[in-house]
């Protein structure tokens, strides 16, 4: 019996090996990896033109201290892409480890300002880099502040938003350096600005903008500026304030340095071990992520089960088969040889993404403190028992899902009637997927608990609630009740298949298959 | 003959699909070491019987027993098999089906590989070992099959319908493999519409029609069930015929010729000396035994046409 399931099953696993889909699969996979990293990185660089906007301040004191904090930001930039640049192409990186290391400190960037910033950067290293190293560019500013167009006049203040207005909504372009840029964001500063009562940056009479810096912008996405404005303003008040009461400044700027030295502990580790690491963290988010890989693994093998049961009907090849093996042999040989080519994408999957993360991370172009996720990676599969868990609800979930598309693909005659019964099952195979973001938040709230008992679901749901440490019922309850589903849908996907097969003509009635179950027949 | 020596036995099966009687009780044996034909028209049952004989699908009723066994699977070994709807992996290779198969059937795959080389070889497809089987032709592909079906060297070959769909020179190279079968002592069950291939096959043959058997037996058996007949040509009035002993009808052919039957034992040599009795001038005068073609129509025509018209 095992060794004929063997032999269908060898037979599908080498023939999936050899479709395009396959490797389509495989190679589609790492690139969309590759591309989610570098795209955001590639956008962040390339893609976002220096945003331009205007401010208006009577006062007169706040447009230079808004031009510092962003002309500071920038060079906090400029500073970063310079050591990701040194570690890059400097000769003997290593001799320089502690002095690249120490630029990443919060008070560097004051240093880096007063040593001549990426000029006096450069200095320092001279003739320390690689032959042929190619001239670093300075990465462009995200914002900058202009003059008012010439056409705008600031007074009468009250209408100048009217007068600003075709400027923001892009039907005026700003001139500069002779090409035409459009105007980002106003910002109109009163005279007098308002404090506003503690816990709260907007100001609560929400009727009125008197006394308020007015942030005027058709772009609602990237609230980097408005940030900034209200930030640097925000302390230019509270330091004015605090030299009112007559407090030392610098006393001040001493206590506003201190930091809350709070560690992340987890009680479930052993003593002296408690700190929570990068390991801790990416065991947070890695089941996600197994759940993610089920799921494509499950829909992506589920198209090839289909195909391969329908191709064996549609040819009339299913009549020689079930002369020489029984229906039962060739299901098992079937799920086999499908569960081999999933796992085997699944593997090829999980090395690529692997070998695409060790790639960027060596490069540095990933943010430091990434810099050895596979080896965590590695080490956590190899201590934890998430890479067993994972490949046990991956092969139950499979089944789940693998005997039901094999006894619907049974009954059907074309892809097209098989598509139409896929139509009946995909709401169930879309709950998991909108279940991955919320069931790590709360692994062990009634929502993970419930659809935890639901069978289809319970592969999926469990495997994201493994590092939330389930209550023993849920893990040996379901395992149990998942085993038993699926041991009665192998039985009950025997019996269909067993008719469903030499069947021709219209698929069945959903009525009709229930009585092949109970008549075998 | 007792039941285990029997190539094959079946004993009133029958087989319903809801109010439908595909087969109704049919009782079969099939000597081993020869060629058995199943002859009836389409929609007489065959496919579901050979069907049931594999143990595909299983009787409503009745008992089948193959090689000995209760159960075709429990042999499935040393049984062959080709459907009566051909198909075959599209993508696999030529080679790689034969071979596929022939592992299911138990044999280790360096053999199996060794083994459909060489009977592609044999049977004039050498060239197309290595060829998808989507790119062979269909008679091509029905040889592929067919092979595939043979290269275990099975002890009892069930084919269905296997002339279908082939050129006349196929024809004739199958008609001697299925030859060549019996005279290595294996067992052939084959069934057909065409006459003409039963004929020069079979040892017994068995007729169907409607789900039922007709008839059971060897060829001479089947062809002495019908009268015989002799054919003459004149321009004179065939009247006087009609009045001799033994004839039981006389018709004209669509082609002119007159056909007379005559009473089982009637001599065709009196026929003929009682047309120069009447001075009838002859252009044509021929005895023949009936063809099983005749047989088969005069069986089951009534039941062939009514099946085509509904």
């Amino acid at each position: 019996m095992l060794h004929i399931a063997f032999l269908v099953a060898a037979r599908e696993y080498l023939e999936n090996l050899k479709t395009k889909g396959f490797w389509m699969g495989i190679i589609f996979f790492p690139l969309i990896w590759t591309l989610a990293i570098k795209i955001p990185v590639l956008i962040e660089k390339k893609g976002v033109p220096t945003r331009y906007f205007v401010v208006t301040d009577p006062s007169g004191k706040w447009k230079a201290l808004i031009d510092r904090e962003v002309d500071r930001r920038h060079q906090r930039e400029v500073l970063d892409e310079l050591v990701s640049h040194a570690r890059r192409h400097l000769k003997r990186p290593a001799d320089r480890a502690d002095w690249l290391d120490h630029w990443s400190t919060t008070t560097a960037l004051d240093e880096f300002i007063e040593k001549g910033g990426q000029t006096g950067f450069l200095k320092e290293l001279d003739g320390l880099f690689e032959a042929g190293t190619a001239e670093f560019v300075e990465p462009r500013r995200h914002f900058q502040r202009t003059e008012l167009p010439s056409e705008v006049t600031e007074e009468p203040r009250n209408t100048l938003i009217d007068r600003l207005r075709p400027w923001l909504k892009g039907d005026q372009k700003l001139q500069i350096q002779g090409e035409p840029v459009g105007l980002f964001a106003a910002v109109i500063i009163p005279e007098l600005v308002r404090e506003a009562p503690k816990n709260s940056t907007k100001a609560s009479d929400k009727n009125s903008n008197e006394g308020n810096i007015q942030f005027w912008s058709d772009n609602l996405a990237d609230p980097a500026l408005e940030q900034l404005i209200s930030e640097t303003v925000g302390r230019e008040l509270r330091s004015a304030a605090y030299q009112a009461r007559g407090m030392n400044q610098s006393a001040v700027q001493e206590i506003e340095a201190i930091r809350v030295p709070l560690v992340s502990l987890n009680p479930r580790k052993a003593a002296g071990e408690e700190r929570v690491g990068l390991g801790d963290r990416i065991r947070q988010w890695i089941p996600s992520a197994f759940v993610y890989l089920l799921w494509v693994a499950v829909f992506v093998s589920s198209q090839m089960l289909l195909t391969s049961v329908i191709e064996e009907k549609s040819n009339r090849i299913i009549e020689v088969l079930l002369s020489s093996v029984t229906p039962e042999e060739l299901m098992t040989g079937k799920l086999f040889g499908i569960a081999l080519t999933g796992l085997t994408m699944l593997f090829l999957w999980i090395a690529s993404a692997m070998g695409v993360l060790y790639l960027n991370t060596s490069k540095g172009s990933v943010a430091g403190t990434a810099e050895n996720i596979p080896v965590d990676l590695l080490n956590l599969l190899q201590t934890t028992w998430l890479l067993p868990a994972f490949l046990g609800y991956f092969i139950l979930g499979f089944l789940v899902f693998a005997t039901f598309f094999l006894a619907m693909g049974s009954t059907c005659n074309t892809l097209k009637e098989a598509q139409n019964m896929m139509g009946i099952v995909m709401p169930v195979l879309i709950v998991p997927l909108l279940t991955i973001p919320f069931i790590p938040r709360d692994p062990n709230g009634t929502l993970a608990r419930v659809l935890s008992w639901i069978p289809p679901f319970t592969p999926f749901v469990m495997m994201n609630r493994v590092t939330g440490h389930p209550p023993l019922i849920d893990v040996v309850g379901t395992l149990l009740l998942l085993g038993g589903f699926v041991a009665f849908e192998v039985w009950a996907a025997a019996r269909i298949f067993r008719v469903g097969v030499l069947r021709t003509g219209q698929p069945p009635k959903w009525l009709e298959m229930a009585r092949w179950l109970r008549s075998g027949a | 003959m007792p039941v285990d020596s029997l190539a094959l036995q079946l004993q009133e099966v029958t087989k319903r699909y809801g109010d439908f009687t595909a087969v109704n009780g049919l009782s079969l044996s099939v000597p081993p070491g020869c060629i058995f034909g199943f002859l009836g028209p389409n929609g007489a049952g065959k496919t579901t019987s050979i069907r049931m004989i594999l143990e595909i699908i299983k009787p409503t009723s009745g008992s089948v027993t193959v090689l000995g066994s209760p159960s075709a699977l429990a042999v499935r070994k040393r049984i062959g098999y080709l459907p009566e709807e051909k198909g075959l992996y599209k993508k696999m290779k030529a080679w790689a089906i034969i071979a596929y198969f022939a592992t299911l059937k138990g044999i280790d795959s360096r053999t199996a590989k060794k083994r459909a080389f060489e009977l592609l070889e044999r049977y004039g497809l050498g060239a197309f070992a290595e060829k998808k089987s989507e790119t062979l032709s269909k008679g091509m592909g029905q040889k592929v099959q067919l092979l595939a079906a043979l290269a275990h060297d099975p002890e009892f070959v069930i084919l269905d319908e296997p002339f279908s769909g082939l050129d006349p020179v196929n024809q004739e190279v199958l008609e001697e493999i299925v030859v060549d079968l019996r005279r290595r002592g294996r067992t052939v069950l084959f069934s057909t519409h065409v006459m003409s291939h039963a004929e020069r096959l079979c040892d017994r043959l068995s007729i169907m029609a409607g789900g039922r058997k007709i008839f059971e037996g060897t060829p001479a058996e089947a062809r002495a069930m019908l009268p015989p007949r002799v054919r003459l040509r004149t321009t004179h009035s065939v009247a006087p015929l009609r009045q001799l002993p033994g004839v039981t009808t006389v018709r004209q052919l669509p082609d002119g010729a007159w056909e007379l039957q005559l009473a089982t034992g009637t001599d065709p040599q009196g026929i003929l000396q009682a047309c120069f009795d009447q001075r009838l001038v002859l252009s044509a005068f021929s005895a023949e035994a009936p063809a099983l073609h005749d047989v088969f129509v005069h069986l089951v025509g009534d039941e062939a046409r009514e099946v085509k018209l509904r």
